[in-house]
């Protein structure tokens, strides 16, 4: 209660400021609030850097990508676009110079953006956003990646090319949300899985998909799978909050709560909720009722009165690093500040996310206050350092004893998620491919130089020795 | 003997004291290798190895930390193990046992986290009092640094003037205060009623937010002997960000002897790894950062030709002056439960009784409700009873809410008598133990029979007690000053305004040990405070190098 009491000191001054900053040209603030529904900021401000202003690394499965300033900056950002050119950034991925963004950058989703809201969005990154003229690291891809060209081919397939018509059969609140949820909230680029040209699955949207070291779940109505089991208000709460009965966001959700869901209003959060109720369920293959897996126990009738600081068991490990504020027993703080581990999404479901929870840990701060969590070695600073080892001991434990799951986590299982997921086949793949190419067109110059050969011998009957 | 490469700044010790110069000497550009005589352990095995412990060991906060062969420290499992290694004697010798570990992070692994500053008196003694020393410079000197050293640890506090102590600050709190438990409470009220206002401590522990990606406080109530989340501040906590940043440490790496050279410089210090083999390492700068019993007794083994007396020792100053705020303890039987343990083991002081012009005839005080919790406690008396069944539920339960402890810590004035010396008696690799004579006198006799003992009964009784038993043997409070005292004249002092010594242009001894008074206050937020002063110093003097 006295951290929320803290907090709420401290939030109120924010809010404060930001309602004094904010410019009264009505479209400047339908901007902002299309920027924040848009989540620009989740990429575009690097932590502890100036706001818009880029240079945030994306660890993708293909390389690392940094995002660009979209300050107003003539040098740096994208001050010289025009409200054309604005519009094909977003919609088409092009920039101003004519070269194709990697889709890194939402613009598959983005493309349903209205043209009022376009005309919104350029206001305020026009005039609402203050100018930074430094300029973020270059992205450069590995080949054949850092051929932009190639997205050309890749944008002919897989990006549509006109808004949503409006479904009158449907309510308004569903045909925002759709337009939301499509679109500003680009919710599938994380949910949906992505194919091998890292393109959204067909028929699989909102399925679930790796975003580097995390995991975005199935959010599709299936009851097994999805999160048809939610009630309306849970998954208002969660959006808002970041925080349901059997799950708290963390990670890219954790951003996408901090910086964008918790400001969309009660009618647009309603919206969003009421479409996503209604995209076809998929169920996955093997699925668990992530949400009422585990009970509560623990080790530590074998544990307690003996001196052990075993590093070979985890639950010793679990003891020493996580009781002291999961509790004893797994079953979180009273007021729901530590969540119980047990009927928890994280440690309920066979994915990314428990490890990469406990290496990264959680850091969200809604209008609610921050919920906190430290990371046990995900960045070197960490204070506390486990291993991949130790990190599979614990977690292999975690989901034994609190996730209903005896499949184990490896150390390898955490060796992935620590360099940032898994890399995608595709960089590889394409390197075979060519290399393969290379091969054969090396073989084949090789039996034409041959067959010439053989022709001249004969010509001249003389016997010529080729080398091979 | 082996040689190891060297660096730029070469930082004996891991404690707050190296931890903080070091990440601002690498901050600044300078490589930095650290020596550890001690083992380095994660957070979770001490946590694990403390709650392991059977309860007898209440008493005993230090257990979950049992010394190594290599790196002794006094070990109070028994009368046996606590008379092994620091040799005490005079009037006082019980009182300086003080409790630090030689582990990699230091003492403030089982710190309180409680960060008093000075007050602008504190440091004006014989001017103000004509008792004890005046420091070489004023507070208004410090405040930057003790304003510095709050945000580096983390230091929580109230941001009502009021509230704070002294309320002499140049910005506020990095964080807001923590609440009180119900028994913190209970002390402040009774305090009021009196007259006396019990001030929420400055503590180096998270409140409500994170702070360097260490998490908020969630009232563990085990600050003394770990916090097992990294809530409170510990030199532990930036190890791996000072790696980070490319600094070296080496542990189980036993410093020896400092070597001089041409121009009574620093040339390298010598280190013993567990088997005793020697490694000699080179530097620009040394940082001796051991505590205030370890650093002098380094300094005293090292004799030369140049430096009969050991290092830095021409003022025969060196292990003199040893201070500590000598304690008290008044064990409580109240009437109605206080609920002591909601929150840290200590929130609050009263700091006005340190203060007043009755410091020239005797030690001012401060005085505290010990927030420790008080079950283990409560149930070891009550098996004593021979109760059982519901009964015996009854009688822990009434202990443990019923009983409180107030705790009263008096101002040390710096006694030259007051010496460590080199024992004859040798630890496992052939190294002098210490030795130190300690006698409170006179100052903090008077006032612990006309003032503090009083004062500390008056408020037990307004809380409601129906017993009160004050301690008659002072006790350590674990806040080891003075061995290497602060000053400007270099006949009688070792270490000048930025903590390097007089003797060694290249040899700086920040800590305790330069504090020049101590105040009734804990003395780390000082001695962090004259870290980053020496850090400032240090750096400023490799750029003119």
């Amino acid at each position: 209660m006295l951290r929320q009491a803290l907090f709420g000191i401290a939030w109120l001054a924010i809010t404060a400021l930001h309602a004094m900053a904010a410019d009264a040209d009505p479209l400047v603030v339908q901007g902002d609030y299309l920027a924040k529904a848009s989540d620009c900021t989740a990429c575009h401000t690097a932590p502890g850097g100036k706001a818009f202003a880029g240079g945030l690394a994306i660890a993708s499965p293909v390389g690392t990508i940094y995002s660009s300033n979209i300050t107003p900056s003539k040098t740096a950002g994208i001050g010289l676009y025009t409200r054309d050119q604005f519009a094909a950034a977003l919609r088409k991925g092009v920039r101003r110079d004519g070269a194709n963004l990697y889709p890194a950058m939402p613009y598959t989703a983005y493309a349903v953006l209205s043209d009022p809201d376009i005309d919104a969005l350029y206001a305020y990154f026009m005039k609402g956003v203050a100018p930074v003229d430094a300029a973020p690291p270059k992205t450069s891809l590995p080949f054949p990646m850092n051929i932009r060209l190639s997205m050309m081919a890749w944008n002919l397939i897989f990006l549509r090319d006109s808004g949503l018509q409006p479904d009158p059969a449907q309510s308004a609140a569903w045909n925002r949300g759709r337009y939301l949820v499509e679109g500003a909230a680009h919710c599938s680029t994380c949910h949906t899985p992505r194919g091998f040209l890292m393109e959204e699955r067909s028929g699989q949207a909102f399925a679930g998909g790796q975003v580097g070291a995390w995991y975005a779940p199935n959010i599709t109505p299936d009851k097994n799978s999805g999160i048809g089991s939610w009630s309306k208000p849970t998954l208002i709460g969660y959006l808002r909050d970041g925080i349901a009965p059997a799950a708290r966001a963390a990670g890219t959700m954790g951003e996408a709560v901090e910086h964008s869901f918790q400001y969309l209003t009660p009618s647009d959060l309603d919206a969003v909720t009421t479409y996503i109720e209604t995209v076809p369920a998929v169920e996955n293959a093997n699925p668990v009722d992530r949400f009422g897996e585990g009970k509560p126990g623990s080790d530590l009738a074998s544990m307690r009165g003996a001196v052990i600081d075993d590093a070979s068991r985890g639950s010793v490990l679990f003891q020493g690093n996580c009781a002291s504020c999961h509790a004893p027993l797994g079953q979180g703080g009273t007021d729901g500040y530590f969540p119980s581990l047990f009927h928890n999404s994280t440690t309920g479901a066979p994915n990314s996310n428990l490890v990469a929870t406990i290496l990264y840990g959680v850091n969200r701060t809604t209008a609610h206050g921050q919920a906190f969590m430290p990371g046990f070695g995900g960045a070197k600073t960490d204070s506390n350092q486990l291993s991949d080892h130790e990190i599979a001991l614990v977690a292999t434990y975690v989901r034994a004893e609190y996730g209903g799951s005896s499949a184990a986590v490896s150390d390898e299982d955490v060796a992935t998620v620590r360099q940032g997921g898994p890399s995608s086949p595709l960089v590889l793949l394409a390197r075979v491919a060519i290399g393969v190419g290379v091969v054969a067109a090396v073989g084949l110059a090789v039996i034409l130089w041959r067959r010439r050969h053989r022709r001249d011998a004969s010509q001249s009957q003389r016997s010529v020795q080729t080398g091979s | 003997m082996t040689e190891t490469n060297s660096a730029d700044i070469i930082v004996v010790g891991t404690g707050v004291i190296g931890c903080l110069i070091a990440e601002q000497l690498l901050d600044a550009g300078h490589s930095v290798l650290m020596l550890e005589a001690g083992p380095r352990v994660e957070r979770w095995q001490i946590v694990e190895k403390y709650r392991n412990l059977p309860p007898v060991t209440v008493t005993n906060l230090d257990a979950a930390y049992p010394p190594s062969r290599w790196a002794p420290f006094l070990d109070s499992t028994s009368a046996t193990t606590a008379a092994d290694y620091l040799q005490l004697e005079g009037p006082n010798a019980r009182a300086y046992r003080q409790d630090y570990v030689r582990y990699a992070g230091g003492s403030t692994w089982h710190w309180a986290g409680i960060c008093w500053r000075l007050t602008p008196d504190d440091m004006r003694l014989k001017s103000l009092y004509g008792v004890g020393r005046d420091w070489a410079f004023d507070y208004a000197t410090l405040e930057p640094y003790y304003t510095r050293a709050e945000y580096a640890m983390g230091v929580c506090g109230p941001s009502d003037p009021e509230l704070q102590w002294p309320p002499i600050r140049s910005k506020p709190y990095p964080m807001g205060r923590l609440p009180f438990g119900p028994g913190e409470q209970k002390f402040t009220d009774a305090a009021a009623r009196l007259g006396l206002k019990n001030l929420p401590s400055a503590q180096a522990r998270n409140s409500g937010v994170s702070y360097d990606s260490r998490p908020p406080c969630c009232g563990n109530n085990s600050c003394i002997p770990v916090c097992p989340i990294g809530a409170k501040y510990d030199a532990a906590s930036s190890l791996p960000r000072i790696e980070a940043k490319g600094g070296k440490i080496l542990v189980n790496a036993v410093v020896y002897r400092i070597e001089t050279g041409a121009g009574n410089q620093i040339q390298a210090v010598h280190y013993f790894d567990p088997n005793g083999q020697s490694t000699r390492v080179m530097g620009k700068l040394f940082v001796i950062a051991c505590n205030g019993i370890e650093t002098p007794k380094i300094l005293l083994m090292s004799t030369d030709t140049r430096n009969p007396r050991g290092v830095a020792n021409s003022s025969d100053q060196v292990g003199r002056n040893m201070m500590d705020q000598p304690k008290l303890v008044a064990a409580v039987m109240l009437a109605e439960p206080a609920w002591t343990g909601v929150g840290p083991v200590q929130g609050s002081s009263i700091m006005q009784t340190s203060q007043g012009d009755f410091r020239s005839e005797h030690a001012g005080a401060l005085l505290r409700f010990n927030n420790m919790a008080r079950s283990r406690l409560g149930a070891m008396q009550a098996l004593k009873t021979g109760l059982v069944g519901k009964a015996l539920d009854a009688e822990i339960r009434r202990l443990s809410a019923c009983t409180a402890e107030l705790t009263i810590e008096h101002e040390l004035l710096p006694d030259p008598n007051n010496r460590l010396t080199l024992s004859s008696l040798k630890d496992a690799l052939g190294i002098p133990k210490p030795n130190i004579y300690y006698d409170v006198g006179p100052y903090v006799r008077k006032s612990a029979e006309i003032y503090s003992t009083p004062l500390v009964k008056q408020l037990a009784h307004e809380m409601g007690a129906t017993d009160v038993k004050v301690t008659t043997e002072f006790t350590n409070s674990d806040h080891i000053m003075g061995g290497m005292i602060m000053g400007a004249d270099p006949t009688d002092s070792v270490v000048d305004v930025d903590c390097r010594a007089h003797d060694h242009a290249n040899l700086f001894l920040p800590g305790g040990g330069a504090m020049t008074t101590a105040g009734c206050g804990n003395s780390t937020l000082t001695m962090a405070a004259l870290a980053l002063k020496a850090a400032d110093a240090m750096v400023a003097q490799l750029a003119h190098a």
